[in-house]
Order: C-alpha cells, then structure tokens, then sequence
C-alpha cells in the first residue's frame, strides 16, 4: 500500500498543475467575489419615485430595517444608482407603494435573499394594511399582543436554535466554492485508476504480492489526503490571511472537511465504476461537480430554493449536507451536536457508495 | 515447474482458450507461437494469475496456484504486450517503484535497479522521463521492470512488436543471455516466428484458443520431413500461371506472393519439367527456384492452412 501511495505523490509531483489550478481557482473565486462581500449586514440604498412622500418612505425604511439581516439607507434616486453603477454595492431597491423594484448591477448570490425578505415584508405590510381598513386599530392591538404575549413557544431542534436563516455572503461563497472545486481535484486524481487499468500497470500490480485492497487504499488514501489538504489549507488562508469569521470551533470544521472528502472520494469510485473510459468521464465529471454544487447550495444558500423536486434530490448529495454542516458551525455557532446527523450522513453515504463501487470494479474485471 | 492442465477461458460465447495444457521445465527457453487472435495473451493472463481460467488448472512445482496466488507471483516476472509504465516518471522511479511492490529497498533495491539498467542497456539514461524515450527504449524499461524481483520464470507477451531492429535484436540478445548465462525459465510468445527459433528450445503452436502442435524445433519441422518447400521468383505477377502450378499432381500448399509461388510438395516430386513447361505456355520468365528445408513458418501454414501475420 505504501508503495501505491509514495507513487501517487511522486506523479503529483511530476504533474501538479490540475491540483495547483483547482486550488488557485478557489482562492481567487473566493476573494475577488467575496472581498466585496461582507461578514455583518449588507448595505442597500434604497430610493423611492413620486408615488411615494418621504414619509412614507422613512417608515418602510423603519420596517425594513426592523430585521438585522440588511441594513437600508434611504438615499436619492442618483445617488443609489451611482452605487450600483460604480460596483460599490451589487443592487439597489427601489420603493412603490405597493410592490418595490430591485436594480441589479451584477450577479450576486445575495439577491435572492434579499428578494425573498422583501417580499415577505411587503407581503405582512400590505396584509396588515387591508387589515386595517376593515378592523381600525389592529395594528397597534396586535404590537401590544406581540409585546406581551400569552402564550410563549420556545422551539429547540437537533440542528440547533436556527430559527431564522441567517445569510453570510462571504462564507457562502467560501463553503460554496470550496467544496465544489475539491470534486473536481478529487475525482481527477482517482481518473488514475481508470488510466492505470487502460495502460497495463494495474494488471502489473495485480500480479505482484501486493493485495487490491492494498492498490486501493494506496490510491484512495492518496486523493483523499489531497482532496482534505486543499480544504484545510484553503480553510486556513481565508481564516488567517484574508481575516474571514469562521468561528470558534474550526477543529470542527476540519472534522467536517474529512467527512466531506471521504463523501467524494467514494462517489468518485463509483463513478469510475461505472464509466470506464477517461474521456466520457472527462465529460462526467464537470456535469456532476457542478448538478451537485447547483443544487446541494453550493453556489447559493438552499434556503432560498422553494421547489419540492430540487430539495428532494438535493437530500441525496453529500455536498449539502457538507454546507449545512460547515455553516452550521461557522455561521450558527453550533457544536459536535448539532452536526452529528449531517456527519452520519456522509460518512453513511461515502461506505455505501465504496462498497458498491468496488463490488462493481471487481464484478467487471472478473467478467 | 511450471504447468498448466485443460486450462479454458470461456466468454460468454466465445472459448478464447480451449483445453491448453503446457509444461515449463526448470531453466528451459519455451515459445508459445501463434497468429493475433490465438488465446496467447489470455493464456498468458491465466499463467500469470492475472485471470481466473473457466476450468482447468495451473500449477508451480505441483501446486494449484488459483486460489493460493501468493508464491506464483513471487516467482513470477511477466512482460506485458503493452507498455505498462508510468510515462510520466523516469525509469529509474517507474524501476523504484516496481521493485517496492515486491518488498525491495534500500540498498538492495538501488543495487537491483542498477543491475538491471545495466542489463537493459539503459544505466546511462535512468533520470530520463519514459515519455522521451524511443519505443524500444521503453520496451526495454518494460523487460526491466518484470526483472526487479530476481523472478524464476520470465514470460514474455510479444515484448518486440513495434519496435525497431536494433532494440529488438538488443532485446532478444538480453533474454538468451537470461535464459542461457542465468538459468532463467523463459515463456516467450510471439508471432514472429524468427524470434522464436532463435531464442526457444521446445515451442507450442496455438490456434483458435487450442494447443495444435508441440514440441522441439526439430519434432516441429519433422511434420514437413517428407516434404520440400520450393519457392520460384518470376519476372512479374502471374496469378493463372500460379493458378495452374498449385494444380500440378502433387502440390499440397500452394502460397502466392506478388512476383514469387512457394509449393509445398513431397520429397522427389518431379515439379521442375512440369514448372518450366508452363512458365513457356503463359510467356513467363523464371528468375530464381530454390528448394528449401521446411521452417516453422513452413509447419504452422501446413497446420493451420494460413500464416501467422494472416
């Protein structure tokens, strides 16, 4: 095994470049996108046109800014489109009296969220309106019964207080970006596998005393050790040198990292599996990194994705459960506890899917 | 040493090898001969416990090595029809590494890759990436890489196709002196049959998966004793001429080949009258006839009705 192992770091040497440019392209990804971004609220200007009095506008303000999510600054019309077009802020919001317009001046992860808490505020404002016209007063009867309650409902779960989503840009984008560019270094390194098989050094292996489980584990324990330094090294970066918040637990984060990296490295072998030729899976392999990275929330919180269908799939992914666990942690502050499940979850998924994987390897080279 | 018994490989429904059953006597130099296509190289893979046969046996010193594989590849050194290396290394790292999965290191390892850099010819460009070598080079590198372990049986699965003439004949030198200087037991496949008679002492001749003759060289050619090949070269392509010729009483193999007929005909045959007679009906000019003592080329198209690059 130690062999196999020693080999694969001797090759990486000789050809870095695949591992070198994934985790290039993470670093960068990360901090041009991410450096605009911000660990504490966003700012949004916000103007209002005629159909709106300045009144009016100050108390949407007052209402929008009732949550710590973002914070709105009422400004005039040029001067929240300056900000948006000198690239200061990615969108603007601009206030009706019934509805509100966003202006985007680039693609940004949190537009969604701010969509989504726009349109619930507006949507619990102009209830409360109609509400109004035919029930007079029922506005401040029901500030006085949130005030004092009569009934109060503590709600706890598994995962933590997480009763609100809490959206932290920066670290959406690290999480995101990190896990979905590790695939592509992962499944890459164990594309070895399937090239030994066609060059004839497998077999060459095969027939020496060196055991298949022992060629596996060399192999595996290889783009497993890659796949888990990329992470933590990255991890480390943006923690020290680029000054991002990851909390207080960051063992935890590597704990998680590992349980992430072993999730990928056996679908990997499935893959492998069961496509055999480098070139399908040099097609395969980007679709899958990036299905997975679209739908597990890589590239966006899963919070916001609202169809059925997409959340169902995505239960199936080890890269949500990845993020849920590392935001959890980072985002949430939680501990050991709260990620246990999501943990379960991947180290679960990795031994089904290694198991079948080699199964079917064997199956194949026995017929 | 080495046997196997009715070794069979059947896929699904194709039997690539049917009932082959050889025999490796200690030190000796055996061919294993036939055209693309004959089960050699499954053969080979069964031999080499690289796949399990359908049925039958194969044994080291009397041992069934099937489901105890373990001292077959110890003692086994196999070098593969393709280049099985690692391109992207030098051959003396692709040598490292080879020589680690058989337990070596330290001294001995390093004292074993120079040995058999040495033997191959390449001590002087072990630090070179396999990648930049010619392709006999790292034919070369390929022998030398099933050599790491000291092995007692070599087998060799057409280790010289593609490769050109000084690297093969370089080649083919290493293995006698392999096989004759240090006792090596050698099974060595080809289809070149050249190589075959140079280097092996018994050979066998495969076709369509089955063993159909073996033997000596000389037990081999004896098939043919009471027979003569003549091979008669003409100014130009005559294929009715050719036609009539492999007509004539007594011809049992008739080959055409561009500008030249070899026959196949019984010992005293009376052919040359009867030759000249129709080469003056079709207008044709003999340049050159000579009669020849049956080679393996001679035996293995006599067996198999077809010759072994066919």
């Amino acid at each position: 095994m130690k062999a196999v192992f020693l080999l694969q770091w001797r090759r990486f040497y000789r050809k870095p470049l695949l591992v070198l440019a994934m985790f290039g392209l993470t670093v960068i990804f990360v901090s041009v996108t991410a450096a605009g971004g911000q660990s504490g609220p966003q700012m949004i200007p916000v103007y209002a046109d005629e159909s709106m009095n300045n009144q009016q506008a100050q108390t949407w303000i007052e209402r929008l800014n009732g949550e710590e999510q973002f914070q709105f600054e009422l400004m005039p019309e040029s001067e929240a489109r300056s900000y948006v077009a000198e690239g200061d802020v990615s969108q603007a919001v601009n206030l009706l009296e019934a509805d509100y317009r966003l202006l985007v001046g680039r693609e940004d992860p949190a537009r969604f969220a701010l969509d989504s808490f726009l349109r619930r505020i507006y949507s619990e404002e102009l209830r409360l309106e109609n509400a109004e016209q035919t029930t007079p007063g029922i506005r401040a009867e029901m500030e006085s019964a949130l005030s004092d309650p009569a009934l109060t409902l503590s709600v706890e779960s598994l995962q933590g207080e997480e009763d609100s989503f809490q959206y932290n840009g920066q670290l959406q984008l690290l999480f995101g970006m990190t896990l979905f560019f590790v695939i592509y270094t992962i499944m890459f390194s164990l594309v070895r596998i399937v090239d030994e098989k066609r060059t004839g050094t497998w077999s060459r292996m095969i027939i020496s005393p060196v055991r298949k489980w022992q060629m596996y584990l060399g192999h595996l324990g290889y783009s497993f050790l890659i796949g888990f330094s990329q992470i933590t090294l990255i991890f480390l970066l943006f923690r020290f040198a680029f000054g991002f918040e990851l909390g207080d637990r960051f063992w935890l984060l590597i704990a998680i990292a590992a349980c992430y990296t072993f999730s990928i490295v056996a679908l990997g072998l499935l893959i492998i599996s069961l496509i055999t030729k480098p070139q399908q899976l040099g097609a395969v392999i980007p679709i899958v990194a990036t299905g997975m990275a679209m739908v597990g929330g890589a590239f966006w919180p899963i919070e916001l994705v609202t169809n059925e269908i997409l959340l169902a799939v995505s239960k199936a992914l080890p890269i949500t459960y990845g993020l849920q666990a590392l935001t959890s942690v980072a985002v949430y502050g939680n501990g050991l506890k709260a990620v246990a499940i999501p943990l379960l979850l991947l180290l679960g998924f990795g031994s089904i899917c290694m198991a079948i994987a080699i199964r079917l390897m064997e199956w194949r080279s026995a017929s | 040493m080495l046997e196997t018994q009715q070794l069979t490989k059947k896929f699904k429904d194709t039997i690539a090898v049917d009932d082959v059953s050889l025999v490796l006597r200690q030190g000796e130099s055996v061919g294993l001969l036939g055209p693309n296509g004959a089960g050699k190289s499954t053969a080979i893979a069964m031999i080499s416990t690289l796949m399990k046969p359908s049925s039958g046996d194969v044994k080291l010193n009397g041992k069934s090595v099937l489901k105890k594989p373990g001292e077959m590849r110890r003692v086994l050194g196999v070098v593969p029809q393709k280049i099985a290396l690692y391109e992207e290394l030098s051959a003396y790292e692709n040598l490292k590494f080879f020589g680690r999965l058989y337990g070596l290191s330290g001294n001995k390892l390093e004292q074993r890759i120079d040995y058999v850099l040495e033997l191959v010819g390449l001590a002087d460009r072990k630090k070179e990436l396999v990648k930049n070598y010619s392709g006999g080079m790292q034919r070369r590198v390929n022998l030398a890489a099933a050599m790491m372990h000291e092995p007692e049986v070599l087998i060799m699965d057409e280790p010289t196709v593609g490769i050109d003439p000084q690297s093969r004949n370089h080649l083919l030198e290493t293995i006698r002196k392999l096989n004759q200087d240090e006792g090596m037991t050698v099974l060595y496949t080809s289809h070149y049959m050249e190589e075959v008679e140079k280097l092996c002492d018994r050979v066998y001749i495969m076709d369509h998966g089955k063993v159909i003759a073996e033997g000596t060289k000389e037990e081999l050619k004896a098939i043919l004793s009471d027979q003569e090949t003549v091979l008669i070269d003409f100014d130009q392509n005559y294929p009715e001429l050719f036609t009539k010729l492999s007509e004539i009483e007594g011809v049992q193999q008739a080959t055409a080949e561009e500008h030249s007929l070899k026959l196949i005909i019984p010992k005293g045959t009376r052919l040359l009258a009867a030759l000249f007679h129709e080469a003056e009906r079709y207008g044709a000019q003999v340049v050159n006839v000579n009669v020849q003592t049956p080679t393996l080329e001679d035996v293995f198209l006599r067996l198999t009705g077809r010759k072994l690059r066919d």
